[in-house]
């Protein structure tokens, strides 16, 4: 290599940096991936945000009460133990299933509560399940469900 | 004022932070039954500085004045820090409200 180029090299890696040290960013998963939120089944959702993977069945948790009373506000908890970059939570209840879809910044820890309104489960055994897939940073996908009752439902007052 | 209320605590090295936003979170099924436009947050983005520490694109499904909690590490935010939550809906209205780190 000779020197002109090598030079040349050198100013492209120092325009590059300023990319790679760019700070984290917010992402509108509503606008990057819109499919996603009119998908009615949580696999069909799933496809439309993250395309066809195949999830371990470790490494998220999902906190929900076995019955919900109240099914205007069931409180939810996701929790990864793993490096995430982002970690969707989804539900098979309601019309469309997509509830959240976190985008995980440097320093963030992926121990996130919410409330969300669900539909009454039917008494024939139509079980109620929270589903959450994060998206980890090296590259693989881990899943986590909670199936739950919902005793009221929130979502047609 | 008045759309949030915050609450942010530093413990060990971690920031808890609890939030509770006002706002009907009006679904698609809700408001045709009520004859009114559907309306929800639709994007939560919370910062300390000019770093975000919580970023979440959110459905109709959260519960009318959703709640919710997260935490991040303390790392590099000192005494005096403030964290600024931020909500977007679908009509386009953003509400910022601020509150001060406790115990940093």
């Amino acid at each position: 290599m000779n020197r002109r180029k090598f030079l040349g090299l050198g100013v492209m890696a120092v325009a590059a940096m300023p990319v790679a040290l760019s700070a984290f960013s917010s992402i509108d998963f509503r606008a990057t991936k819109p499919d996603a939120w009119k998908a009615k089944t949580v696999e069909d959702a799933i496809k439309a945000l993250y395309g066809d993977i195949k999830p371990e069945e470790s490494g998220v948790t999902v906190k929900a009460p076995k019955v919900a009373s109240n099914g205007g506000a069931v409180p939810v908890t996701v929790k990864a133990d793993i490096d995430a970059k982002s970690v969707a939570v989804f539900q098979n209840m309601n019309p469309e299933s997509a509830v959240a879809v976190f985008n995980v910044p440097e320093g963030g820890i992926v121990d996130y509560f919410l409330k969300i309104k669900l539909k009454a489960t039917d008494e024939n055994g139509g079980n109620g399940v929270i589903t959450a897939i994060a998206e980890g940073k090296d590259g693989k996908f881990y899943k986590g469900t909670v199936a739950l009752q919902v005793a009221k439902g929130g979502c047609e007052g | 004022m008045g759309n949030m209320k915050i609450k942010a605590k530093a413990k060990g090295d971690v920031v808890g932070v609890k939030v509770l936003a006002k706002h009907d979170m009006l679904t698609y099924d809700q408001a045709k039954a009520k004859g009114k436009e559907a309306n929800f947050i639709t994007h939560i983005a919370a910062k300390v500085g000019d770093k975000i520490v919580y970023d979440v694109s959110t459905s109709q499904f959260w519960s009318k004045n959703p709640q919710f909690k997260f935490k991040f590490k303390k790392d590099g935010f000192k005494d005096g820090d403030k964290i600024a939550v931020t909500w977007t809906d679908l009509s386009g209205k953003t509400v910022t409200e601020d509150k001060k780190i406790k115990g940093l």
